[in-house]
C-alpha cells in the first residue's frame, strides 16, 4: 500500500485504545478513496474507459426503469433473461473466488496468501456484479424496501430467492470485513489478530458453498420446469464455480505479473491449475451425465435439452451457443492436462480464456434460458437478448471490472505513481 | 514499508490536480447525464402510494383511503371514472371450474372477454386465458396451438383454454420473496399489485403459464375501461408488477358468473362452489370423468377438464 | 499453531453455531410454514340464502309456432302470415319423407342434417302446428327442448346440470337470477351441429409474433 501514516497513530503495536480508531478508519477510509482516484496513465486510460462503458449500461437502465422492462428481449415465455444468467454465472464466480482461501488456511500454504487476495477481491467484485444484476432485472426497483424484514415482509424461509438474499448479502459482508480488517491493519501497521478474521475465513469456505447451493435451488426446487427440476444442479453450479473462478485468477495474476509488475511465486499457479484439471473433468462429467439422462429417455421432458443441443421443430438459435461452450470446455480440459502447460504460457492462458468463457454460456445462456423453451404450456417462443439489455450487462461487468481495479490497486500497489518505490509483497510479515 | 510522499505539502496546485478537477466535473455530469431518464420515471404517485403497506396489513380505513387514491389517480392517468372496490372472501366459499372439452370450439371468445373485463394492456392482446388447439388422441401440448387461424372446431382437433388453475398448492405462492401473492380463503390465489417487485420468480415457478407480467405501462382507452374494478382483481395495473386470472373475483365473490364463462357460446364451462354439493360444478367433479393438467406436480389445481363422451 | 483442527478451539466453536443455527433455523421453518394463511372472517352467507329464496333461472324463449310469409300484405300493409296448417290442411301426410329434395313444392332450400329422422318424426301430422314425441303426444314449439330431450337424453341431463349451453348472470342464484340458453338458440333443429366458427383475438406474444408468422399448426 502507497499509504503508511503511521507516524501520527500510536506507535506501540498491539495497543488497542478505541480513540485511535475513531481518527484512524475515517483516514483509513479516505486513504481508500484517494487511491482509487490516484494513479498512473495507464490506471486513468483503463478507469476512464470502464466509466464509459457503465455510464452507457448506466443510462439504458434508467430509460428501462422509466419506459419499462418491454425494451429487453423478454416475454411471458422468456421471462428471465440475460440479467439472470449473468447473475447466476457470477454468484459462480464469487464462490470460485474463495477456492483460493482452502489451501492458504487449511494447508498453511505461505505462498497462496500472496494470491488470496486476489480471490478474496474477486470475491467481492462479483458478489457486488451479481447484486447489479439482480437489481437491473427487477420490474420495480423503487419497491426494494418490501423485502427488508420488520419493514417489508420477507418471505423467508419458504422462498428459496429469501435465503439468496441472506447468503448473497452475508458473503459480501464477510468478505469485505476479511479484506478490511486485513488492509486495515496494514494501515495501522500492526499484526492482524487471528481471532478477528481466521473464524471468518472459514465460513466464508462454507458460506461460498452456500451462496451457489441457494442459487441452484432457486431453479432446481422448480417442478414445472423440467430442465432445472434435477438434483444435480446444485452440484454441477460447484464444479462449474470452481472451473470459472481460478481460471479468472490465474488470468489476473498472469495481467498483474506481466503488465503491472507484481510478483507472486510459481506454486499459486500451479495450485489454481491443478484444481482446475480436476474441476473441469468433474464439471464434463456432470453435463454428460445430464446430456445421458435428458437423451436415452427421450419424451416430452427432454424437449428443451432437445432444443439447446439440436434445436426443435425449426427453432433452433441456442445451438451453437451450447456447443461453442462444450467445445471449449474441452479444448480447455485437454490444454490444463497436458503437462506442457506450466511451461508453455500461452497454453495455460489459452486454457483459462476457453474455460471461462464455456463455463460463461453454460451457466447463462446454456441454464437460463434453455429452461424456459419450450414454456410451461410447450410453446417455442425464442429469446435474443436485445442492445438494452447487452448494454446493461456490459455496464455492470464494467463496474465490477472498476471495483475490483480499486481494490487490487489498494492492496497490492499496483498502477502505482512512478514516482513511488515499488511494493513489496502485500501480505509479508503476515 | 513504502515511504510517504503525498502528506508532505505541496507546493501549490499542480497540473495533476487541474487534470483531476476537470475529469472530476466532467465525470459528474456524465453521470448526470446518464441517470437522467430516471427523473422522468414516477414510480410512485404520490408518498402515500410509496410507502403503502401490504393488503394484508391495512385496517379497512386505511383500504378504502387508498381505494379512493387510486380512483383518482386512475382518473388523473386515464381520464376515465372507475369504482374500485374491496370484496373480502365469502365463508363457505370455495371456488371450482371446469371445462367440457366436447364442447369448446375454440372460438377464443373467452380469451376476448377477459381482456375487456379486466382492463388489460390493449396493444399486445393481452389476456389470461390462452386457447390450445390440440390433436384428437392425445393431450400432449407439445403438439398443441395456440397460433390457429382457421374455421373452428376442426374434426380432428380439441381445444383446450388453459388458466391460472388457482392451485391448492400454489408454487407460485411460495417462491414469491415479499409475500406479494397469496391464496384467500375462497381459493383464488390473488397479487397484491402495489406491492410486487416485479422480480418474475412467480412467473418461472408457474407451470400453467398463468402469470402475465406488465412489460410496459398498460394502454387503454378510456372508452373500453371497465369501470367495475376491484383492488385485487381488475383494476388498472401499474408498469413492471405481476397479475394472473382472479377467477374475476369482484364478480364472483358478489355471486356473478366470471367473464369468461358468460363470453363461452357453446357454455363449455362450468363455475361455482366446490363446498355447496348442489352445485354444477360437484356435480361434473361427481358425475364426469375429470382430469386435470400436470397432477404429478403437486399443484393440486382448482380447474378441472372433462369429456362428455 | 500446529494442532489438529479439531482440536482446535475456533473449529469446536464454528460447529456449535452451526448446530443451533440448523436447529434454530428448522423451528423457525416450522413455525412460518403456515404463516402465509392468514385467517379472515368471511362475510355471512346472504340473507336470502337463509330465508331460502332462490332467484329465477330463465330460460331464453323460441320464436314460438313459426308462421309463414305469405309474400302478401293485408289492407294495412302488415305481411299475412300463415299458420303452418292452413297449407297443411290439403296436403296429404307422407311419412318417408327423409329430406326436403324428396319435396317438389315449398320447403325447397331448407338444410336439413339431422341424422336419417323423417320429417314426421318431429313435426305432428295431425296438427302441423306443434311437434309429436315418438309417442305421438303432442309438444308445443314453445316447449321444443322437451323434444329435443327426448333422445338426447344425456345432454339434457348436461344441460340441466350445467355443463351444458352456457350461462349468463349468477353462479349463486342466492344473490341474482340466471338466464340459460334454449337448446335452439344454438342448434338449428333441421341442422343441428353446431356450426363453425372463426376464432377470435389470437394471441400476440411480445417479441415472437415475427417467429411465430408461419408455423401455424406446428409446434
Amino acid at each position: 500500500m502507497n499509504s503508511s501514516s503511521t507516524t501520527t497513530l500510536t506507535s506501540k503495536p498491539g495497543s488497542s485504545s478505541k480513540l485511535d480508531h475513531w481518527r484512524a478508519y475515517p483516514r483509513f477510509l479516505s486513504r481508500v478513496v484517494w487511491q482509487a482516484f490516484d494513479g498512473n496513465w495507464l490506471f486513468y486510460v483503463w478507469m476512464i474507459l470502464l466509466t464509459a462503458v457503465f455510464l452507457v449500461g448506466a443510462n439504458a437502465w434508467a430509460v428501462q426503469v422509466r419506459d419499462g422492462m418491454g425494451l429487453t428481449s423478454m416475454s411471458d415465455h422468456v421471462s428471465w433473461g440475460l440479467y439472470i444468467a449473468n447473475f447466476t454465472f457470477l454468484v459462480g464466480l464469487a464462490a470460485g473466488g474463495v477456492m483460493m482461501v482452502i489451501p492458504a488456511y487449511l494447508y498453511h500454504d505461505e505462498e497462496m496468501h500472496d494470491v488470496v487476495i486476489v480471490g478474496e477481491l474477486l470475491a467481492v467484485a462479483a458478489i457486488i456484479m451479481a447484486l447489479c444484476f439482480v437489481v437491473a432485472d427487477l420490474g420495480r426497483p423503487d419497491r426494494f424496501w418490501h423485502l427488508l424484514p420488520g419493514l417489508g415482509r420477507f418471505n423467508f424461509p419458504l422462498s428459496m430467492l429469501t435465503w439468496d438474499v441472506i447468503v448473497l448479502n452475508g458473503y459480501l459482508l464477510i468478505n469485505l470485513h476479511i479484506c478490511g480488517y486485513l488492509l486495515y491493519m496494514r494501515f495501522l501497521g500492526r499484526k492482524p489478530n487471528p481471532k478477528w478474521y481466521v473464524p471468518m475465513v472459514f465460513l466464508s469456505i462454507i458460506w461460498a458453498v452456500s451462496i451457489h447451493t441457494v442459487t441452484a435451488f432457486l431453479y432446481c426446487g422448480l417442478g414445472g420446469r423440467p430442465f432445472w427440476n434435477t438434483a444435480l444442479l446444485a452440484p454441477r453450479f460447484l464444479a462449474s464455480a470452481f472451473v470459472s473462478g481460478p481460471a479468472f485468477i490465474i488470468l489476473a495474476i498472469g495481467i498483474l505479473q506481466r503488465f503491472l509488475g507484481t510478483s507472486f511465486g510459481v506454486g499459486p499457479i500451479r495450485t489454481l491449475a491443478n484444481i482446475m484439471r480436476v474441476t473441469i473433468l468433474i464439471n464434463l462429467l456432470m453435463v454428460g451425465s445430464e446430456v445421458f439422462v435428458e437423451f436415452y429417455t427421450g419424451g416430452t421432458h427432454t424437449s428443451a435439452a432437445q432444443y439447446l443441443y439440436f434445436g426443435l421443430h425449426g427453432k433452433n438459435e441456442l445451438v451453437p451457443w451450447i456447443w461453442s461452450s462444450v467445445g471449449m470446455t474441452i479444448i480447455a480440459a485437454l490444454l490444463l492436462l497436458s503437462p506442457k502447460v506450466f511451461t508453455h504460457g500461452w497454453m495455460l492462458t489459452l486454457a483459462c480464456v476457453l474455460a471461462f468463457c464455456g463455463i460463461w454460456i453454460e451457466k447463462g445462456m446454456g441454464l437460463i434460458i434453455p429452461g424456459f423453451i419450450p414454456s410451461v404450456l410447450h410453446e417455442i417462443v425464442e429469446y435474443r437478448p436485445s442492445l438494452l439489455e447487452w448494454k446493461i450487462s456490459t455496464g455492470i461487468w464494467a463496474l465490477g471490472f472498476m471495483i475490483y481495479t480499486v481494490a487490487l490497486k489498494v492492496t497490492l500497489n499496483v498502477f502505482r505513481k512512478p514516482s513511488s518505490q515499488a511494493g513489496a509483497s502485500p501480505l509479508a510479515g503476515r | 514499508m513504502d515511504t510517504e510522499t503525498t502528506l508532505a505539502p505541496k507546493e501549490g496546485i499542480t497540473r495533476r490536480d487541474v487534470l483531476k478537477g476537470l475529469g472530476a466535473t466532467l465525470g459528474l455530469a456524465a453521470y448526470a447525464k446518464a441517470l437522467a431518464p430516471l427523473t422522468e420515471w414516477k414510480p410512485a404517485e404520490s408518498v402515500d402510494e410509496f410507502l403503502q403497506k401490504h393488503y394484508k396489513e391495512l385496517s379497512p380505513v386505511d383500504l378504502n383511503i387508498v381505494l379512493r387514491r387510486l380512483e383518482k389517480d386512475t382518473k388523473d392517468n386515464h381520464g376515465v371514472d372507475v369504482n374500485i372496490t374491496d370484496v373480502k372472501a365469502q365463508s363457505g366459499v370455495k371456488f371450482g371450474y371446469a371445462l367440457n372439452l366436447s364442447i369448446c370450439i375454440g372460438c377464443r371468445k373467452c380469451a376476448e372477454a377477459c381482456h375487456q373485463e379486466n382492463n388489460h394492456d390493449r396493444p399486445s392482446n393481452q389476456s389470461y386465458i390462452r386457447v390450445l388447439e390440440m390433436s384428437k388422441g392425445s393431450i400432449d401440448m407439445e403438439k398443441g396451438n395456440a397460433h390457429y387461424d382457421h374455421p373452428v372446431p376442426q374434426p380432428d382437433k380439441f381445444y383446450m383454454p388453459v388458466q391460472c388453475q388457482q392451485c391448492d398448492n400454489p408454487p407460485c405462492v411460495s417462491v414469491c420473496p415479499v409475500e406479494a401473492t397469496w391464496k384467500e380463503p375462497d381459493g383464488i390465489v390473488v397479487v397484491d399489485y402495489n406491492w410486487c417487485i416485479g422480480c418474475r420468480y412467480c412467473q418461472a415457478a408457474c407451470p400453467y403459464h398463468a402469470r402475465r407480467f406488465n412489460w410496459t405501462k398498460p394502454e387503454i382507452p378510456a372508452k373500453e375501461t371497465n369501470p367495475e374494478q376491484n383492488y385485487l382483481s381488475n383494476r388498472i395495473r401499474p408498469q413492471g408488477v405481476m397479475e394472473k386470472c382472479t377467477f374475476c373475483l369482484h364478480r364472483t365473490r358478489n355471486g356473478r358468473l366470471p367473464a369468461c364463462l358468460e363470453a363461452c357460446p357453446t357454455g363449455a364451462r362450468v363455475f361455482g362452489n366446490l363446498l355447496d354439493p348442489k352445485s354444477e360444478i360437484r356435480w361434473v367433479l361427481e358425475n364426469k370423468r375429470v382430469f386435470v393438467l400436470k397432477e404429478d406436480l403437486g399443484t393440486k389445481p382448482q380447474f378441472f377438464y372433462f369429456f362428455d363422451e | 499453531m500446529e494442532p489438529k483442527l479439531s482440536n482446535r478451539p475456533i473449529a469446536r466453536w464454528v460447529a456449535a453455531a452451526l448446530g443451533v443455527s440448523a436447529v434454530a433455523s428448522a423451528a423457525w421453518f416450522a413455525w412460518a410454514a403456515d404463516s402465509n394463511t392468514i385467517p379472515q372472517a368471511g362475510i355471512p352467507a346472504s340473507t336470502n340464502a337463509i330465508a331460502g329464496k332462490l332467484f329465477p333461472v330463465t330460460i331464453r324463449p323460441t320464436a314460438g309456432t313459426p308462421k309463414v310469409n305469405t309474400g302478401l300484405t293485408n289492407h294495412h300493409g302488415q305481411p299475412v302470415l300463415a299458420s303452418c296448417s292452413s297449407c297443411h290442411a290439403t296436403t296429404k301426410p307422407n311419412i318417408d319423407t327423409h329430406s326436403t329434395a324428396e319435396l317438389d313444392q315449398f320447403h325447397q332450400g331448407l338444410n336439413y342434417a339431422h341424422g336419417n329422422l323423417a320429417c314426421l318424426s318431429c313435426h305432428n301430422a295431425k296438427n302441423y302446428d306443434t311437434l309429436q314425441l315418438a309417442t305421438g303426444k303432442p309438444v308445443e314449439f314453445a316447449n321444443v327442448m322437451t323434444l329435443c330431450a327426448q333422445c338426447h337424453g344425456t345432454t339434457m341431463r348436461d344441460y340441466q346440470r350445467g355443463s351444458h349451453g352456457g350461462m349468463n348472470g349468477y353462479w349463486d342464484l342466492t344473490k341474482g337470477p340466471r338466464t340459460r340458453n334454449n337448446c335452439v338458440n344454438c342448434h338449428d333443429p333441421h341442422a343441428p351441429k353446431y356450426p363453425q366458427a372463426r376464432p377470435v383475438f389470437p394471441p400476440r406474444d411480445r417479441i415472437s409474433v415475427q417467429k411465430n408468422n408461419g408455423t401455424k399448426g406446428e409446434h
